[in-house]
């Protein structure tokens, strides 16, 4: 008898250590947001912060985290390597996670503390080429250029018949002329000529002399890789130029923001554009994201980059719960990396639009839409899946 | 050392450096932005060495600073005794062409930028201590040399140019040497200094190099003042430094607090901050009470 009352207390002692073990010690958790909230890019950090504060509302108001409410502290860098990299400095000190940094330059000078520093941080903007330079401490939102994008391209061309000659508007930013090597890709596959590409400056005002650069040389169909208000500008100055086969212009994803449609205006009728965001999915939480985000920005749908940490803090979220991470201090480091192995490798996460997975930090079967745009409004052409 | 401490001083170092690259030609009215394209040039360059042709640093270093003196020198046979607007001209346009050489050199990661820089010495640990040691070893090396400079018989020439060229020429003042000699010593200065801004942070962008940098640059230099080295080298902390304790509420507002502090400097002390007249009095305030004490010493002997 007395063996089995000690046998009894054993287990009830383990059981009670179990528990403690995994009871969370945080009353607050606490995600530093490193974003971009003032300098030339602050409109796209505004919609990013605001997804992020979004879903730590609606986390908060179904009961937190593991029981405890998140706050996304709003970490603004300014766009500024020399900001961004002390900010991550102090992040690291005592963060068990974090996301962002945006965009690129801040992300090279602040990831590489976030990485010697075993802390994830995720950053859920940049494509796979920028990501997979900090694997595992990030994870990537997107996959590889070269896998992804020649697929939409594909879909987009083989809509047309005529499609013999395409000409490509790139402007040297960032990851930007690798998306339209993996577009080259795609036409080189379905033996389509691609003429000279046209370079578009950086700083370029003037879009005239391109336009006509590019027509000289008998394009049937064009890809826009520039940002939005230049791809605007360049469609205005295609049509005032007679050019008529509006679907015969592919705008890519990363100029599918607000300035597209406000200097576009009805210029944009016809024209195509890809994107992983798909306004025309219908599912309670998303519909109540997209009201919610019309309500604050002017009665604008939600764009392209806008669920991205939303998503971002909900994996936060199921990592933390489905992991056992407790916040305590003490453990820092086995709880930072036990977030970024189960990130890396979630399956089945279910994400505001669809549900992905993620192997080894990659998605895997995330779907892109192409979309024509039509009085301002996307209307949905074609899915593409991995 | 904690890391936040380490970015706040290397980064302060880099920009009290670079803004002494821009007062030494501004002794002789030349605004020599060309530095910003000198540093990109130099860093990537060094990047490239180390990272694929296994050069080791401190090569990569000296080779930086080479550079930045041979394009320094290069350009100044023709721009030395240029004016201001023309010298800032030449600036800009120095940093768009870099900008798209950079850009379409796949090589160097043209618009990707380049990654995984090593870590000198092995661990983070000593990479951050000998980026330490050799930013803050510049800065008392170049503070030495700016002060012997603008205490020599060339700074004298140089403060005569300022005031006015057609005056220095006539006191026999070789305007085009003295404007080649500051130009090709801050092109030096600024090569070096664009390699250690890259392996500070183990990676290069060219938006690290962009025209933020001369905002910087240019508000450190003329709030702390630009007629003394001393202006950069008090304001150059306290300009960065007091930001990253302001609430985010106040951070937004950075740069408009630094365009508000530069207006209203060059209104109400368009020489800046720390002037030579105040400097002068401080060290001769210095002076005054360590007279006293010796005097003091003495009569008490």
């Amino acid at each position: 008898m007395k063996r089995q009352i000690v046998a009894l207390l054993l287990i009830l002692v383990a059981v009670s250590f179990g528990f403690s073990q995994t009871k969370v010690v945080v009353n607050e958790w606490r995600i530093p947001f490193l974003n971009c909230l003032t300098g030339p890019i602050a409109a796209i950090g505004e919609f990013l912060q605001w997804g992020a504060n979004y879903a730590a509302n609606e986390i908060n108001a179904a009961g937190g985290i593991a029981g405890k409410p998140v706050r996304v502290i709003p970490v603004d860098t300014g766009n500024d390597p020399q900001k961004g990299s002390v900010e991550m400095a102090r992040i690291v000190k005592d963060s068990l996670v974090a996301m962002g940094p945006v965009p690129e330059p801040v992300i090279l000078a602040a990831m590489p503390i976030a990485v010697e520093n075993q802390m994830m941080s995720i950053t859920a903007t940049t494509s796979y080429e920028y990501a997979v330079q900090f694997f595992p401490w990030t994870v990537s939102w997107f996959p590889p250029t070269l896998d992804r994008l020649p697929a939409l391209v594909i879909g987009w061309a083989k809509q047309f018949s005529d499609l013999k000659q395409v000409v490509q508007f790139i402007e040297p930013y960032g990851p930007w002329p690798g998306m339209a090597e993996a577009h080259s890709k795609a036409l080189a596959g379905l033996n389509i000529k691609e003429l000279k590409a046209i370079e578009v400056p950086t700083d370029a005002v003037t879009f005239g002399p391109l336009v006509v650069r590019a027509l000289d040389q008998k394009p049937d169909g064009i890809i826009l890789v520039c940002n939005a208000e230049k791809a605007a500008k360049i469609i205005k100055e295609l049509k005032s130029r007679g050019w008529t086969k509006m679907n015969h212009i592919l705008v890519f994803s990363s100029a599918d923001d607000a300035q597209l449609y406000s200097t576009g205006g009805a210029d944009l009728n016809g024209v195509q554009v890809y994107n992983y965001l798909n306004l025309e999915v219908s599912n309670p939480r998303w519909d109540k994201f997209k009201a919610a985000f019309a309500k604050d920005h002017n009665g604008q749908m939600p764009f392209s980059l806008s669920p991205n940490y939303y998503d971002a803090l909900y994996m936060i979220k199921e990592a933390i719960e489905k992991t056992g991470v407790t916040g305590d201090p003490k453990k820092l480091k086995e709880e930072r990396k036990k977030i970024a192995d189960y990130c890396a490798n979630v399956k089945g996460f279910q994400g505001l639009l669809y549900e992905w997975d993620m192997k080894d930090g990659v998605p895997t079967n995330k779907p892109s839409y192409i979309f024509e745009i039509q009085n301002g409004v996307k209307q949905f052409v074609l899915e593409v899946r991995p | 050392m904690p890391l936040s401490l380490y970015y706040f001083l290397s980064i302060t170092a880099v920009n009290i450096l670079m803004s002494w690259a821009l007062y030494v030609p501004y002794r002789v009215t030349q605004l020599h932005f060309i530095t910003i394209a000198n540093m990109m040039i130099s860093g990537y360059l060094a990047g490239y060495l180390v990272l694929h042709a296994h050069v080791p640093f401190i090569w990569a270093l000296l080779i930086g600073f080479a550079v930045g003196g041979i394009i320094g020198f290069i350009v100044s046979l023709f721009i030395g005794d240029a004016p201001t607007f023309s010298v800032v001209i030449v600036g800009f346009t120095s940093i768009y062409i870099t900008r798209t050489i950079v850009e379409n050199l796949p090589i160097i990661g043209g618009t990707m930028g380049m990654f995984g820089l090593p870590n000198i010495g092995g661990n983070p640990g000593t990479h951050r201590w000998i980026i330490l040691c050799i930013l803050y070893g510049l800065v008392i090396l170049c503070g030495f040399l700016i002060y012997r400079f603008d205490h020599s018989s060339i700074g004298r020439a140089a403060s005569a140019v300022f005031v006015d060229k057609e005056l220095a020429s006539s006191l026999g003042i070789d305007i085009k040497k003295l404007g080649m000699l500051v130009q090709t010593f801050s092109c030096t200065l600024a090569g070096g200094v664009g390699v250690l801004y890259g392996f500070i942070y183990r990676s290069f962008h060219l938006d690290f190099f962009g025209f933020a940098l001369i905002g910087i640059f240019m508000t450190v230099l003329f709030v702390g003042g630009y007629s003394t080295q001393w202006g950069p080298l008090i304001t150059a902390p306290i300009l960065y430094g007091l930001p990253l304790f302001f609430p985010t509420e106040v951070q937004s507002w950075r740069i408009v607090i630094y365009g508000l502090l530069l207006i209203l400097v060059l209104e109400l002390k368009p020489e800046g901050f720390i002037t030579r007249k105040f400097v002068h009095s401080l060290g001769l305030s210095f002076s005054r009470k360590r007279a006293k004490e010796i005097y003091s010493k003495e009569e008490e002997q």
